[in-house]
């Protein structure tokens, strides 16, 4: 009995000393280098010594942040790809010499600030504030509104931030450094489309509440009402049980396309039943609505037959210089498009830094900077040049086009390259002067 | 509310109670047993770490500070669902709906009138504070003859319900909170013509915010304190230990579950709003099952019926994942590669879930009762075993 | 009419899934008076093994093996966690339920993955057609599959002395402890049977859409079934289920047409308010036992 309560002393002590550790004391945010040494200004999360971990001990060292979904939110299946492929993007970065200032050099450090948010917008913001002073930016940031729980202190602290969402919001923050286009335009391209190959009349949306599925069925909807089709939008929860409402809609309104915006089981659930329930109508869904396992579901025949796929590049098969370069760098994994998306939104912040580092300033604010003054971004072909435009207003510098792809089962992701980046007459139209949703 | 006008206990004037040297856990007289800090060590001890609470905006970095923040707003809803589960014995898993009622009161009142949502652009912390802590109150009194119903756990799962259908309100009533995975912005604190949630030239905004929690926490705190050890937490208790025997007593069951889930709805209101001050931010799916059972968790570990064992225990839950995030320096030899088989996040959070476990298998009673504990081992010191 | 009749079959359907899992929570909470908070843990890591087995095995026996497999993970979990905590306050032993199931769940998702993982059914989306009535086999499969579990079930409840020990221990522990019944292992029973059960309904979920991470929400949709059924009875949990499946379904099916005003998905919150209706007539469930109140 006494060594037992001496035991429960013994871990009551350890708590609070756990407790004491966690209690820094209050130091000076700024860890950045003093920044005297080379021509080239450093700010917070940028030093003088080399990066751990890394072949280059010569080069000086940018730690960028990564705050994504890794365990047990609803999109870890996808965060967990696209974080591996960041880091693989950078790696290459750094193998390629890094990021060149003058004389000097930086690597590009990704590993030692990742953070899971779990999805969940405060626990974004308290991992957010524990990696704030140690890194120059956000490799990522991933969803809408968890990031929208940090934004306002991105902007107040300058911390220019790749997201992991495509919603059109970003397009009108500057610190965000979005990549291809948003659900809005895609699903205009998607309704064009399929107004020109298949003569579609009318035209459902059936979404997730919130920022993903919204911002698609209101950019179906602007389409729609471009086209002069019939629209209607049908909301829907997630769980493939919670699906019947919406299959419901799908096969007694018998519209002649479905723009989807889904989970991929739910997104099963509405395609195989519907087609069983003998719907012969269209189905278009977003790259988070397409799994390639849904080929080896029951509902594989039904997606054969029925579905395509929008996106807002090429997926993971497809024949470009950067998706060649994405291969080779991640080695044998198990294909998805996480991967694809993880490195395609890389490159505009290697871009960035790389102006920054051009102009002798790699602050915060000079990394601001750059990117107010970004009009192009090489994306290896993943992503014409001008797609990196963040000089201009959003109406000029959003990016219009998007990839359309139809089911493939010899391809690495199930589905194949069916129209290369166009903009439909719906996306090319359309004034933007606010988010979709 | 009824917590300011708890009545004092009766104390025979002009007597002091008598301290005995050497004895300072000794209590002589009822008056003393009753009081708030009712023996010397204590006194000090309060005083010490309130000393400490205030003096920390000075030591501890902001980060730091805006977690314990955030630690002080959830002992306030932890104390809230201590009144009714603890003390009242009403066990609710309710409370996440309203904290969220809380925070969307406080927030429509001190929203930009111009926004996507709802906003009234009264931004004094005072108003919207008590606002919320009404409104959600009120909510409280609507529940209470559920409770009034049923007992255990099938209260526990209707309350449960409760949380379900106003996740489905707040996800469809776009004009109040957003939308699911919209969201809408938390409250604006504004003390004085001061923003608190935007740093000056003084003061950063966390310093800000922390003394702010940590002001209410003290007041509610006390508030609940004397509720406690008054009539109305003497009928709580009551009720708690046996309803039948308490209402043959002449304690009116309805009367009091009211007034218990009133009570606790409204600290759960103020805690609601208070920490999505913290957050800035309010996405409707929060407010789910999993924030509810964290509120539990917190009066369970901390301590039940007990209000610093409350606070202990929102502290522990509040800083538990920061702990757990800091598992990658303790343990280095685990992959913090996210694609790996076990990786440090799965870890974080398999952690998480482990030291809930660990914790209350290890002690029941809760921090409170490791405090206890200690603080016998100590009395009885040399001679403690 | 033929749309009503199919909405209320596929509705039973999800019932029986409902039924299932409402049967592992009753009976944990008869023979231990504890909530589990792990079933949808277990739900999972039943789908995920099925899907698993079923490349080498085939279905049927991958679908046994599962059942045989999670319920010695429950057995294990009670021998290993609950046992400590037997005769502490019920909502201490809830919460560290729930411990178990944020903790297993992490495990189970590294085995999930990036894919949506198949269980391989023999009955994907093909649908049969009766009297004009047209509805998914596997809902039918599902129906009759949960007839033959529970009706094994309720006679082994019923005929074998392992079953009435059980009824003996839930009916009062002590007396039953002191006839010479092993308590503990009625505990350890209680739990090894809820871990299959859930299996099996993991299972089910999973049918034609396949398992996500996501799959475990569903089992919550057990606690309105429960407490509407009566947290003691196992006929209860099963009318419960069924009644849940029932509604869920016709409200998906019609709210659109007659109710707009509620909102979108109302489906996914009816089973809340009709336990809430309920309990204000009936405040211990259709079937529960009324608690003798003595001073």
């Amino acid at each position: 009995m006494a060594k037992w309560q001496h035991r429960r002393t013994a871990f009551t002590a350890a708590l609070f000393a756990v407790a004491l550790v966690a209690t820094a004391c209050r130091g000076g945010g700024d860890t950045g280098g003093g920044g005297g040494e080379g021509e080239v200004a450093l700010g917070t999360g940028v030093t003088q010594e080399a990066c751990p971990d890394t072949p280059n001990q010569d080069n000086g060292c940018i730690y960028l942040g990564i705050i994504s979904d890794l365990t047990s939110g609803p999109f870890a299946a996808l965060a967990v790809p696209i974080t591996d492929a960041q880091k693989a993007f950078w790696e290459r970065v750094n193998e390629n010499g890094g990021i060149q200032a003058g004389d000097q050099a930086f690597d590009v450090d990704v590993t030692s600030y990742v953070k899971d948010n779990k999805y969940n917008p405060e626990v974004h913001r308290q991992v957010y504030q524990e990696i704030e002073g140690e890194v120059l930016g956000l490799a990522q940031t991933l969803g809408s509104p968890t990031t929208a729980a940090i934004i306002n202190d991105l902007k107040q602290n300058n911390v220019v931030s790749a997201p992991a969402s495509w919603t059109s919001a970003w397009e009108f923050e500057d610190v965000i450094l979005e990549s291809g286009t948003n659900y809005c335009f895609e699903s205009m391209n998607s309704v064009d489309y399929a107004v020109e190959e298949f003569g579609a009349e009318s035209v459902m949306a059936v979404h997730y509440p919130g920022d993903y599925g919204e911002d698609a069925a209101g950019g179906a909807e602007v389409a729609a009402e471009a086209q002069g089709l019939d629209f209607t939008a049908i909301e829907t929860g997630q769980g493939p049980e919670n699906q019947a409402g919406a299959i419901k809609a799908v096969v007694s309104q018998k519209p002649d396309l479905v723009i989807v915006t889904t989970g991929p089981t739910d997104a099963a659930a509405i395609v195989g039943e519907s087609a069983a329930k003998g719907f012969e109508g269209k189905f278009i869904g977003t790259s988070p609505t397409w799994n390639p396992a849904l080929l080896k579901s029951p509902a594989a025949d039904a997606f054969k037959a029925l579905y395509l796929q929008s996106g807002p590049w090429g997926p993971f098969g497809a024949d470009t210089p950067g998706h060649e370069a994405m291969r080779e760098a991640l080695g044998d994994v198990e294909p998805s498009d996480g991967y694809t998306a993880g490195w395609a939104w890389s490159y505009p912040m290697k871009a960035a830094l790389e102006a920054a580092a051009e102009n002798g300033d790699l602050t915060r604010e000079g990394l601001l900077e750059a990117v107010t003054s970004l009009t192009t971004v090489d994306y290896e072909g993943m992503l014409p040049e001008d797609a990196g435009n963040y000089a201009d207003e959003p109406n000029e510098a959003v990016f219009r086009q998007s990839v359309m792809s139809e089911v493939d089962e010899d391809a690495p992701t199930g589905v194949s390259v069916a129209r290369d980046l166009y903009t439909g007459p719906s996306a090319e139209g359309y004034e933007f002067t606010e988010p979709c949703f | 509310m009824s917590a300011p006008t708890a009545t004092p206990p009766q104390r025979p004037a002009g007597r002091k109670p008598r301290q005995l040297s050497g004895r300072p856990g000794l209590y002589t007289s009822y008056a003393q047993h009753l009081r708030l800090l009712n023996t010397r060590p204590k006194l000090v001890a309060v005083g010490a770490i309130l000393l400490l609470a205030f003096a920390m905006p000075w030591l501890a970095q902001d980060r730091t500070l805006s977690l314990l923040a955030l630690a002080c707003a959830a002992s306030i809803g932890a104390i809230g669902l201590n009144i009714v589960t603890g003390y009242a014995g009403q066990v609710s898993l309710g409370h996440a709906f309203f904290l969220a009622i809380g925070a969307y009161t406080a927030a429509v009142l001190s929203g930009d009138t111009d926004g996507r949502t709802i906003g009234f652009g009264v931004t004094n912390v005072v108003i919207w504070l008590l606002a919320a802590g009404l409104v959600a109150g009120l909510f409280g009194v609507l529940v209470a003859p559920l409770a009034t119903r049923l007992r255990g756990l099938y209260l526990a799962i209707v309350t449960l319900g409760l949380v379900f259908i106003g996740e489905h309100v707040f996800k469809e009533w776009r004009d109040l909170t957003g939308g699911a995975g919209v969201g809408r912005p938390g409250p604006v604190p504004e003390l004085f013509g001061v923003n608190l949630a935007s740093s000056g030239d003084v003061f950063t905004s966390d310093q800000k915010l922390y003394l702010l929690m940590l002001v209410c926490l003290v007041v509610f705190g006390v508030l609940a304190r004397n509720l406690a050890r008054s009539k109305v937490g003497r009928a709580f208790a009551a009720i708690r230990d046996r309803d039948i025997a308490a209402s043959v007593i002449g304690v009116n069951l309805t009367r009091y579950k009211v007034v218990a889930f009133a009570v606790s709805s409204f600290y759960a209101g103020v805690a609601g709003a208070l920490v999505y001050t913290i957050t800035g931010f309010i996405e409707p799916t929060s407010f789910n099952l999993l924030l509810s059972v964290q509120y539990i968790a917190m009066v369970l570990i901390g301590g039940v019926a007990t209000i610093s064992g409350s606070i202990m225990g929102a502290f522990f839950i509040t800083l538990l994942p920061a702990l757990t995030r800091e598992s990658p320096t303790i343990l280095p030899f685990i992959s913090s590669d996210a694609s790996a088989p076990l990786n440090v996040f799965q870890v974080e959070t398999v952690l998480y879930g482990l030291l809930i476990i660990g914790f209350l298998i290890f002690e029941p009673r809760g921090l409170f009762g490791i405090w206890t504990r200690i603080r016998n081992y100590w009395k009885a010191w040399p001679f403690s075993y | 009419m033929k749309e009503l009749i199919s909405s209320t079959l596929a509705g039973l359907g999800q019932g029986s899934i409902y039924a299932l899992l409402a049967l592992g929570f009753v009976i944990i909470y008869k023979s231990m008076r504890v909530i589990s908070f792990a079933q949808p843990a277990l739900m999972l890591a039943g789908a995920v093994l099925v899907s698993y087995l079923v490349g080498p095995f085939g279905f049927i026996l991958a679908v046994i093996l599962g059942v045989v497999g999670i319920a010695l993970l429950g057995l294990g979990l009670e021998r290993t966690v609950i046992r400590p905590m037997v005769g502490k306050p019920v909502f201490v032993v809830a919460i560290i339920t729930l411990g178990i199931d944020i903790a297993l769940r992490v495990v189970i998702n590294g085995f999930i993955g990036t894919d949506v993982r198949q269980v391989g059914d023999p009955w994907g989306f093909s649908r049969v057609s009766f009297l004009g009535v047209t509805v998914q086999e596997r809902y039918i499969a599902m129906f009759l599959t949960t007839a033959v579990v529970i009706t094994i079930l309720f006679a082994f409840f019923k005929y074998t002395r392992l079953g009435l020990a059980t009824r003996a221990a839930s009916f009062d522990q002590e007396t039953a402890l002191a006839q010479g019944i092993s308590v503990s292992t009625v505990f350890a029973m209680a739990w090894a049977i809820a871990g299959g059960l859930a299996a099996i309904a993991g299972t089910f979920v999973a049918t034609g859409v396949g398992v996500d991470q996501q799959l475990w929400i569903i089992a919550l949709k057990a606690l309105p079934a429960i407490i509407l059924g009566g947290l003691d009875s196992l006929g209860g949990a099963v009318v419960g289920g069924l009644t849940i499946g029932v509604v869920e379904s016709l409200v998906a099916t019609y709210q659109s047409d007659f109710a707009p005003w509620l909102g979108d998905n109302f489906s996914v919150v009816s089973p809340y308010v009709v336990m809430l209706l309920v309990l204000l007539v009936k405040p211990y469930g259709l079937f529960g036992t009324k608690e003798v109140e003595r001073v």
